[in-house]
């Protein structure tokens, strides 16, 4: 595979919370428009590394971070790098979702907004793109002015996306963005993955086995810090090369 | 669930074995009733297959009860699909041993021909191997899997060698021509139990060492582990 593929690329990546050490030398190339699955128990770091990628920890004290990580070849550590135009390039998906208590259409254009966009021509054209992206369009089209609070979690969790989407990221961080809804909802937002990755870079956490095995294209299995086995999804779910990854995905512990 | 997965992973392993073992004896004692003459006992044989059958049909329901409630991965997967694959070729051999007992009746009386042919000798190579592919399974042995594809070539060989004593038999006494043809078509069956086998073989070696060897001619796959 060629270099220009891997979009993400860290090495040797450690993170202390103050004394406790939480990454562990993650080396790992995360490849450009596809999806990759970050696997492992409770507190094995997945949702740390998650953050660094954005640098989503900076904003806990104590937190120190040795190592390198790149995005297109560039460290984002690098004190040159602008904070606030990385996490326009690197979007965010949370567990539970988060509508700011504004309308539909508010807080779809709230990034756009802040970026300088001003006509409604435009950004109503930004509201309709987006939320088409994130499969939203058909239920929010003719409520875009209602509260986005009146949605269901599902709902939610969709405008969520149309959100970090209307800043046109390169990279999609998602931390377990299913795990509090149903099964329906949860097909359409694995289904918009599905669509996403053609533009997008995706990385996400999950704890649903059956969840990074239907999505991802590659998956890093994490265990107390350290990345055990990083390998094409359909191996690592047919064919895992080290034995405590077979334990794990198969629920004999974690 | 993990519990539960185990529980019924350790149920279907019997199962398999208890198959395994069923058409054993199946295959031992069409082979009994072919060189002893014995109608009864081939008659046993033909009747015993309903119970291989069922016990086919009881295997399948139970895989896929358990990729219906607890979507296996990797080891258990593999496990859970060899055993359909297995259980497939053990049904296929409880088969071929009624077809060897409904021959008994024509070959009445033929005893010294079946020897003079070396059919004895194949079967007996036969009960070896199809008790080498359950021993692998059962034992879950890899190394020995690889020796059963083997051990194969040397039944084909033994296969075409009889091939050639039937020919010479019936063109130098054309009396013997119809019982040499039905030793013909038994023989063509005895050497389908060895492939039946041998099939097995290669999804113990998939089960354990994740390689797909079945219809590989990479003599790699079959090297024995350093």
């Amino acid at each position: 595979m060629l270099m220009s593929d891997k979009k993400i690329i860290t090495k040797n990546l450690d993170l202390y919370y103050s004394d406790n050490q939480a990454l562990k030398n993650v080396s790992i190339e995360i490849n450009e428009k596809k999806i990759t699955a970050l696997i492992g128990p409770s507190g094995c770091g997945k949702s740390t590394f998650l953050r660094t990628l954005n640098r989503l920890n900076d904003t806990i004290d104590n937190v120190r971070i040795e190592g390198e990580v790149k995005i297109d070849g560039v460290d984002i550590y690098d004190k040159r790098v602008d904070v606030v135009s990385l996490r326009r390039r690197v979007g965010m998906i949370f567990q539970k979702s988060n509508p700011f208590p504004k309308s539909i259409y508010e807080n779809i254009v709230y990034g756009p907004r802040i970026n300088g966009i001003t006509g409604k021509k435009e950004l109503d054209e930004i509201v309709e793109k987006n939320c088409i992206r994130a499969a939203i369009w058909d239920e929010v089209k003719d409520r875009l002015k209602e509260s986005a609070m009146g949605l269901s979690g599902g709902q939610q969790q969709r405008v969520c996306i149309a959100r970090a989407l209307a800043v046109d990221p390169e990279i999609l961080l998602m931390d377990e963005p299913a795990s509090a809804l149903d099964p329906i909802s949860t097909a359409k937002i694995e289904e918009l993955m599905f669509d996403l990755k053609k533009d997008l870079t995706i990385v996400i956490v999950t704890h649903n086995m059956q969840q990074a095995a239907r999505v991802s294209d590659r998956c890093a299995f994490f265990l107390t810090g350290e990345i055990i086995e990083y390998n094409q999804t359909s191996k690592m779910f047919t064919k895992p090369e080290k034995e405590e990854t077979q334990n794990y995905i198969s629920g004999r512990f974690g | 669930m993990l519990h539960y997965l185990e529980e019924e992973l350790e149920k279907l392993k019997e199962k398999i074995i208890k198959m395994g073992s069923l058409v054993e004896e199946q295959i031992d004692n069409s082979f009994k009733a072919l060189f002893e003459g014995d109608l009864d006992l081939a008659q046993k044989v033909i009747s015993r297959d309903d119970e291989v059958d069922k016990f086919d049909v009881k295997i399948d329901k139970h895989c896929q009860r358990i990729f219906a409630l607890t979507q296996p991965v990797a080891f258990d997967l593999r496990l859970i699909m060899s055993s359909l694959m297995i259980n497939s070729d053990l049904e296929r051999m409880g088969d071929i041993s009624v077809n060897i007992a409904e021959r008994v009746k024509v070959l009445l009386g033929q005893g010294e021909l079946l020897r003079k042919m070396i059919v004895d000798d194949m079967s007996v190579k036969v009960k070896k191997i199809v008790k080498m592919s359950i021993d692998c399974f059962v034992n879950g042995d890899a190394e020995l899997a690889k020796s059963i594809i083997n051990f194969d070539e040397e039944i084909d060989r033994l296969d075409r060698k009889i091939f050639d004593l039937l020919t010479e038999e019936m063109r130098s006494n054309s009396d013997l021509i119809v019982p040499c043809c039905h030793i013909l078509a038994l023989v063509r069956n005895i050497e389908r139990l060895s492939d039946h086998a041998t099939n097995i073989a290669e999804d113990v070696i998939f089960l354990i060492d994740a390689k797909m060897v079945k219809h590989s001619k990479d003599p790699e796959n079959l090297k024995p582990k350093e």
